[in-house]
């Protein structure tokens, strides 16, 4: 696929996920450029699903790498295969070998657990990594990090220096639950998704669910960027839209009026505090604005 | 190629004036950024924020300098007045309505001009220097209230994906950038109000700047208490723990290649805050109790008190600053007789466990400052941390003691703003 700003456009339409100028400009940028891609944004508003997107329009593997606090190299980058190399050992020892025989192949790309990130370094052809919920991960995985998006190389002191055969396309996520370091933002192309407005999310509801009525798809899109503007605990994500509508339509609800409202708010909240915020407000969000 | 060069070098300026930090490597990204993208107006819009714009909240002021330094040429009045006949949908400052979009698809509509028309030209006349915190401030809040509008609004419009992308385009580049960013979704507004009440001084506080930097305490208190937990969390590895390290090499056949730790105990801490909440410190102050407040899970226990001349506990109920007993607000402040009073009543909250912090100018009315008895706290405290917002030019002027605390205490730290206040009382832990 050649890489243009409109044939990015045309992928990401042909993947289902409906864009806007920035979002093509900015993953356009990361595959023309060869930079990773750092995707901030509320909980919810499709940071995650570009990464899959692209792959998708790549036709090519997404490698995920899923951070939490305590994620280590170990189980970022590679890890040895103890229990294998033990076996092997018992096995060379019984056969007589003697320890530079061993230890020739003992230390080998076979006895090698590899991990997301060496996967995609040694993947033969380009794949998309993405790097989930960065911000979750500790400040010394980030620093390693660095290195690993500047050279996209990786030493293990037995093989060696691993280099990527092809550059993957790496897009990190950050729901900004703490700030990141300024030297990891400066290696990052910058992008920031927020939740959709009224007229993109009918959109995104009309192309997910095809079958609910075009009036409920709007009013399911006004009343769900009205309970975003409250201050909640958590505001509904685009996936919750998605399962609140499939519901109404489930329902059968021809009319979303105030019961009907209250009677699945449970889909979009999942917060007591925030359910009962909205349900008070739930007449005033239920009547259209004339 | 040089002048567009020059001009992006320029504007990487501005930016930079602004308050926007771009390394080399960032606008050398930028100069690749477009050169791949274009320099077609939206695509470059685009690519410039995507390489130099690292941080939402610089979005407003990005696309407010964007808007001035490349901004579609101007048509002759004559020009204008026939385009506004065939189409009917532009605005009176000569940019296309964004209203107009709605009504018509991208091929009945004439192609606007800032899509067609490179987006190089001179810098406008306009003022060019950066907007103020209060600017922004206001600007934060105004592109909240626009968005509560928005949300009023029926949806409507243009059905397909290239009539959107039109609708982004009819924006009128001379939109103030947080309404507009606002108008698409509400995170990125409220990022930048953020990042303003965050940034603005407490010196320059009114009580509509205290209520935004409240608004703003939700997002504040989360990131605090992230950054506590991290800074309060046991260390990954203690000492190493033989005998679960030995099991383990057991499962191995002998061999110690999976070294285990002990883990290390937890710190528990407890907090004791004494906050000065005179005339000059109490938004800070409030502030600061508030923070904290939203923090105790992460102590042992937390003990707030407010003091001027006197020492009263501090409490919130549904928000507000309640104190036991009342304070009186006019008096003046003596903080040497609140520390006695503390050593006489309160003496007993303090253990090696308690982190003092004392929010305060330090300024006594020229009454003893009683450093003996602070010293004497924080001999049976575990630290003792003192912030101030006052600016150090003003420190030891007049009747501030602040020299002579400074020598008591472990920690003197200026903290001036929302985000200096948070990052400070994070080194308690």
């Amino acid at each position: 696929m050649e890489i243009t700003l409109e044939s990015v456009a045309a992928g990401m339409r042909q993947a289902r996920y409906i864009t806007n100028q920035r979002v093509e400009t900015a993953v356009f940028l990361a595959l023309a450029l060869g930079k990773p891609l750092l995707i901030e944004g509320p909980a919810g508003a499709g940071k995650t699903e570009v990464a899959k997107v692209i792959a998708a329009m790549l036709g090519t593997e997404l490698i995920r790498l899923q951070c939490y606090e305590g994620l280590d190299e170990a189980r970022a980058l590679y890890e040895w295969n103890y229990q294998k190399q033990l076996l092997r050992l018992q096995a060379d020892e019984a056969s007589g070998q003697r320890w530079e025989e061993i230890s020739e192949h003992l230390f080998s790309r076979d006895y090698l657990l590899e991990r997301p990130l060496l996967r995609a370094i040694s993947a033969p052809r380009k794949v998309v990594l993405l790097i989930d919920e960065i911000d979750k991960a500790d400040e010394e995985f980030e620093a390693f990090l660095l290195e690993i998006l500047s050279d996209f190389q990786v030493s293990v002191p037995e093989l060696g220096t691993l280099k990527a055969h092809e550059r993957p396309v790496v897009a990190l996520t950050s729901n900004r639950a703490r700030e990141l370091s300024e030297a990891l933002r400066r290696r990052c192309l910058h992008l920031f998704i927020d939740f959709p407005g009224i007229e993109q999310e009918r959109r995104i509801i009309e192309l997910k669910i095809p079958d609910l009525d075009a009036r409920l798809a709007v009013e399911a899109a006004r009343i769900v960027n009205a309970i975003r503007k409250l201050e909640l605990k958590k505001a509904p994500s685009i996936a919750e839209t998605l399962d609140w509508a499939r519901a109404l339509l489930r329902l059968g609800v021809k009319e979303l009026d105030t019961p009907a409202l209250r009677a699945t708010l449970g889909l979009l909240l999942k917060h007591e505090e925030d359910r009962e915020r909205v349900e008070a407000r739930a007449s005033a969000l239920a009547a259209r604005p004339r | 190629m040089s002048g567009l060069r020059a001009a992006l070098l320029d504007f990487v300026a501005e930016l930079r004036t602004a308050g926007v930090r771009i390394s080399i490597a960032e606008s050398l990204d930028a100069m690749h950024a477009v050169a791949a993208a274009g320099i077609e107006r939206l695509p470059m819009r685009e690519a410039l924020a995507a390489a130099l714009i690292k941080d939402e909240a610089d979005r407003p002021a990005f696309d407010e300098l964007f808007a001035r330094r490349f901004a579609p040429p101007q048509p002759h009045a004559g020009e204008r007045r026939g385009r506004e006949r065939r189409s009917g949908t532009f605005g009176a400052a000569g940019g296309p309505n964004p209203s107009g979009s709605a009504s018509g698809d991208k091929t009945s509509t004439p192609k606007p001009e800032n899509e067609t028309e490179p987006a190089i030209r001179q810098p406008r006349t306009a003022d060019p220097r950066p907007k103020t915190s209060h600017g922004r401030v206001a600007k934060g809040i105004a592109a909240m209230e626009q968005d509560s509008g928005q949300a009023a609004k029926p949806a409507g419009g243009p059905s397909d994906h290239d009539s959107a992308r039109a609708d982004e385009s009819h924006i009128d580049p001379q939109y103030d950038g947080a309404a507009r960013t606002g108008a698409i979704g509400s995170e990125s507004a409220r990022a930048a109000a953020l990042r303003a009440i965050e940034q603005t001084p407490f010196s320059l506080y009114s009580d509509l700047e205290y209520e935004t930097a409240r608004a703003a305490l939700t997002i504040l208190s989360r990131r605090f208490r992230v950054r506590l937990a991290r800074r309060l969390k046991l260390a990954g590895a203690g000492r190493i723990d033989l005998r679960r390290t030995l099991r383990a090499a057991i499962q191995h056949g002998g061999a110690l290649g999976d070294l285990r730790f002990r883990t290390r105990r937890p710190r528990h801490l407890e907090l004791l805050i004494l906050a000065d909440i005179s005339g000059s410190m109490k938004y800070a102050s409030t502030l600061m109790l508030e923070l904290a407040a939203g923090a105790a899970g992460a102590f042992r226990r937390v003990r707030s008190f407010v003091y001027i001349d006197r020492l009263a506990e501090a409490g919130f109920e549904r928000g507000r600053l309640v104190m036991t007993p009342p304070l009186d607000l006019y008096a003046r402040s003596d903080f040497g007789r609140v520390l006695a009073e503390l050593k006489a009543r309160r003496a007993e909250l303090i253990s090696r466990a308690t982190v003092i912090v004392i929010m305060g100018d330090g300024r006594n009315n020229r009454r003893p400052a009683r450093t003996d008895l602070l010293r004497e706290l924080g001999r049976n405290a575990r630290a003792m941390l003192w912030l101030i917002p006052e600016a150090p030019e003003r420190w030891n002027t007049g009747d501030s003691a602040i020299g002579q605390y400074a020598k008591v205490v472990d920690t003197l730290l200026l903290v001036r703003n929302l985000r200096e206040m948070t990052v400070g009382l994070s080194r308690i832990a």
